[in-house]
C-alpha cells in the first residue's frame, strides 16, 4: 500500500479536477452550501417555529451542518467511484481501496478547508478559544476513519449492487432529520420527558456523537463527554474494520463486474 | 467471497510465471444487475449458467522466454491474460507472476480523458507502483519514443486511436516491468510503429525480460517468439517451439496462411489430408500463378483408421466463397495407410485474384467440410475480368452488305 501512495495522490487530484471541471466559483461552493443551509435553518427553526432556545443559533446550526456535509457528499461520492474508475480496475492489479479512499480523502480536504474558514469566526462570536480546541485534529481524525469505513462499504456493493447509490440518496434525508444538526436533544421538552427516545436518538445514530463532539469543542468550548469520545472511537474502529473486510473479501472480482 | 483457492502462494523468480490447472468462468447474464440478497450471499439463484474460459490451463513461463499466445476469438488467450495481470482471480488452480507484472491489455483503459498525455503518463505509472521520482526520470523518454510531439500536452480525449495505442505502449515499454502482457492491440498503430515497437520489444527481451504476446498476426509472432502456446476452448491445445507452434494453429484454423475459412476437423477423422503441394510447370513449389499456366497439385493423404473406400475431395474457390470447381476421385491407400496423388491442370483456366484451395479426405461418401485450404494467387495480364478465362479472342467483321442494292 505504502508503494502506491503516488497513486493514491494521483487518484485524489483526478477527482478534485473532475470537480471543478467546469465550474466558475469550484472549491467555493462547498463554502455557499451549507451557509444558504444554515440560513435556511436558522430562519425556519430560530426565527419562524422558535422551538427552543440556543444561543448563536446559526453557529450551532453550521457546526452540524458541516460534518454532516462531510459524511453525505462522501458517502455519495464514494458509492459510484469504483463505475467511475473502471478503466483503471480493468488495466491493472493495485490496491483497489486506493479509488474511494481518494474519493473520501478530496472530501476531508474539502471539509478541513471549510472548518478552517469557519473556526476563527465561530470562536470569536462564542468565545470558545479554550484547550477542548486541541482535540479538534482528534475529532477530525476519528471522523474520517468512520467516514472512509462507511464509504468503502457504499463504494463496494455499489459496484455490485447498483441500487445502492439510490439507496443511499434516499435514506440520507430522514438521516438528517434524525440527527441532532437543528435541535439539541436533551433540551427538547418531549424529547427529555420520554423514557428512552433521547437515548435511542442519541446513541443508536452513529454519526450524532461525531456533531455533539464537535459542537462541544466549537460551540461549547469543553470537552466532550467521556461516553461520547469513547463511542466515537468506537465507531471509528468499526466502520474501518468492517469497511476493509467487507471492501478486501468483495473486491476480488471488480474488473468482471464492472 | 467467492470460493477461492489461491490461498497457498506459488514461489516465483522475478519474471517468472506459473499458471496450474487454472480454472475461470464467466457469468453471461446480459443483465449484470443482481439483487442485494444474491451478492450478499454471492450466489445467482436465476439466469444461464456460467460459460467456461479457462479450464485447466497450465503453463510454466521461465524469466526471458518469449511466448506467442494464438488460438480463435474466445478461445481463453485475453482470459489467461487477464488472470497473469491479477485482474481477474481463478475459481480453482494457481497463479503466480514474479516481480513486476505490466499489462497491455485493453486500448486507452485506464487513460483519464480529461488529462493530457503527459498526466496520463505519471497516472500510467502510478498503477503500477511506481513513485513520482521514478516516473520523472522516465518521462521524456516516455514522450520521445510515443511521437506525440506536442499533443502530449493536450487532454487524451482528443486523440486518435493509433495516438491512445503509441501512448499506451510507450508507457508500458518503459516501466521495466518483468514481464510484459501484451493483448492484440499493437494491431492499431500504423506499420512504422508497429516495427518500432517490435524492436523496442526485442531490446526488452535481449534484457531478460519475458514477454507474452496475444496476436493473430503470425508474422509478429514468428518474429518475436521463441515458444508459442496454442489456446482452444479454454485449454492449452499445443506448446512448444514456435514454427510447430504455428504450424498446429494454421491446421487448427483450417488453413496456412491464417486467413480463409476457419474449417473444424470434420466429425469423421477417418482420412487426413497431410500435405499438399502447388507446383509450376517446372515442378517447383509455388502459391503464384499465371492465368494459362500448368499447375499441378500434389496431395499426400493418411488414413486414421481402417477404412473401406477412401476418397479425396478436392474443391477451388474464389475469395467471396462461391464454388468454382469441385471435383473427387477414390484412393487406392498404401499398406502403410498413406497416400499420394497429384491433380494435374494443363492450363489454369482461373482470371487474375486469390483463391483457395480446400482440400478433404474422407471414408465413402463425401461431406462438405474441408479440413485443409491453401491459398494461391492468379496473376493475370490481359484484359478481362472475373473468374473464369474462357480464352475468347475478338474478331472484326466486315460489313454485311445491304440487300436489295
Amino acid at each position: 500500500m505504502v508503494r502506491y501512495r503516488y497513486l493514491f495522490s494521483q487518484l485524489a487530484r483526478r477527482e478534485l479536477r473532475k470537480k471543478y471541471k467546469g465550474s466558475a466559483f469550484g472549491v467555493l461552493w462547498y463554502l455557499v452550501n451549507p451557509i444558504v443551509l444554515m440560513g435556511a435553518y436558522w430562519f425556519m427553526f430560530g426565527v419562524i417555529y422558535q422551538k427552543q432556545e440556543v444561543h448563536d443559533y446559526p453557529i450551532f446550526l453550521m457546526v452540524g451542518i458541516v460534518v454532516w456535509t462531510f459524511f453525505q457528499q462522501s458517502l455519495l461520492s464514494a458509492a459510484p467511484s469504483l463505475l467511475d474508475q473502471s478503466g483503471l480496475v480493468r488495466k491493472a492489479r493495485f490496491p483497489r481501496e486506493a479509488i474511494p479512499a481518494a474519493t473520501v480523502t478530496v472530501q476531508l480536504v474539502i471539509f478541513s478547508a471549510v472548518l478552517l474558514l469557519f473556526l476563527p469566526v465561530a470562536v470569536a462570536i462564542r468565545g470558545t478559544l479554550t484547550p477542548a480546541l486541541l482535540l479538534l485534529p482528534v475529532l477530525i481524525a476519528l471522523l474520517y476513519g468512520f467516514v472512509l469505513g462507511c464509504s468503502m462499504i457504499a463504494a463496494i456493493l455499489h459496484a455490485y449492487f447498483r441500487d445502492v447509490e439510490p439507496i443511499l440518496t434516499a435514506a440520507l434525508l430522514p438521516w438528517f432529520f434524525l440527527s441532532p444538526i437543528f435541535f439539541q436533544l436533551d433540551t427538547l421538552g418531549e424529547v427529555k420527558n420520554h423514557p428512552w427516545l433521547g437515548t435511542v436518538l442519541n446513541w443508536v445514530n452513529p454519526i450524532a456523537p461525531f456533531i455533539n463532539a464537535f459542537r462541544s469543542v466549537m460551540y461549547g468550548g469543553v470537552a466532550p463527554e467521556l461516553g461520547q469520545l469513547l463511542y466515537a472511537l468506537a465507531a471509528a474502529a468499526v466502520a474501518l474494520l468492517l469497511g476493509s473486510s467487507i471492501f478486501r473479501r468483495m473486491q476480488g472480482e471488480l474488473a468482471v463486474v464492472l | 467471497m467467492r470460493r477461492r483457492t489461491q490461498a497457498s502462494q506459488l514461489a516465483v523468480a522475478p519474471g517468472e510465471i506459473v499458471l496450474r490447472d487454472a480454472t475461470r468462468s464467466f457469468s453471461i447474464r446480459a443483465d449484470q444487475a443482481r439483487t442485494l440478497k444474491e451478492v450478499l450471499l454471492n450466489r445467482r439463484t436465476t439466469g444461464p449458467p456460467p460459460v467456461p474460459a479457462l479450464r485447466g490451463v497450465t503453463l510454466r513461463i521461465a524469466p526471458g522466454e518469449t511466448v506467442g499466445m494464438v488460438g480463435r476469438n474466445g478461445a481463453g488467450k485475453t482470459s489467461t491474460l487477464r488472470v497473469l495481470a491479477g485482474i481477474i482471480p481463478l475459481q480453482s488452480g494457481q497463479v503466480a507472476c514474479g516481480g513486476r507484472t505490466v499489462a497491455l491489455l485493453e486500448l486507452g483503459a485506464g487513460f483519464s480523458r480529461d488529462f493530457s498525455g503527459r498526466e496520463n503518463i505519471y497516472l500510467g505509472g502510478a498503477l503500477y507502483g511506481l513513485s513520482k521520482a521514478e516516473l520523472e526520470q522516465r518521462v521524456d523518454r516516455i514522450i520521445a519514443f510515443s511521437e506525440l510531439g506536442e499533443f502530449i500536452d493536450v487532454p487524451v480525449r482528443t486523440y486518435s486511436a493509433g495516438m491512445y495505442v503509441r501512448l499506451g505502449f510507450s508507457i508500458a515499454a518503459h516501466l521495466d516491468a518483468d514481464t510484459l502482457l501484451i493483448d492484440e492491440v499493437l494491431a492499431v498503430g500504423d506499420e512504422a510503429f508497429q516495427r518500432k515497437c517490435l524492436r523496442r520489444i526485442s531490446e526488452q527481451i535481449a534484457a531478460g525480460r519475458t514477454l507474452v504476446l496475444v496476436s493473430h498476426d503470425a508474422g509478429s509472432i514468428e518474429r518475436v517468439c521463441e515458444r508459442v502456446v496454442v489456446m482452444d476452448a479454454g485449454q492449452v491445445a499445443f506448446d512448444g517451439p514456435t514454427a510447430e507452434g504455428l504450424l498446429f494453429y494454421h491446421r487448427l484454423m483450417g488453413t496456412e496462411h491464417g486467413s480463409g475459412e476457419s474449417v473444424r476437423p470434420p466429425p469423421d477423422r477417418s482420412v487426413e489430408v497431410s500435405e499438399v503441394e502447388l507446383r509450376d510447370g517446372a515442378g517447383r513449389a509455388s502459391r503464384v500463378f499465371r492465368c494459362g499456366d500448368p499447375v499441378r497439385i500434389v496431395v499426400s493423404l493418411r488414413a486414421l483408421r481402417a477404412v473401406t473406400a477412401p476418397r479425396l475431395a478436392l474443391e477451388v474457390r474464389s475469395q467471396d466463397g462461391s464454388r468454382v470447381f469441385r471435383t473427387g476421385t477414390p484412393v487406392e491407400l498404401q499398406p502403410d495407410g498413406t497416400a499420394q496423388l497429384a491433380f494435374d491442370i494443363g492450363r489454369l483456366g482461373l482470371l487474375g485474384g486469390d483463391y483457395d484451395l480446400a482440400l478433404a479426405g474422407h471414408d465413402g461418401e463425401e461431406g462438405s467440410a474441408f479440413d485443409r485450404t491453401v491459398r494461391f494467387a492468379v496473376a493475370q495480364e490481359h484484359d478481362a475480368e472475373g473468374i473464369a478465362d474462357l480464352r475468347g479472342t475478338w474478331e472484326a467483321l466486315s460489313p454485311v452488305p445491304e440487300a436489295g442494292r
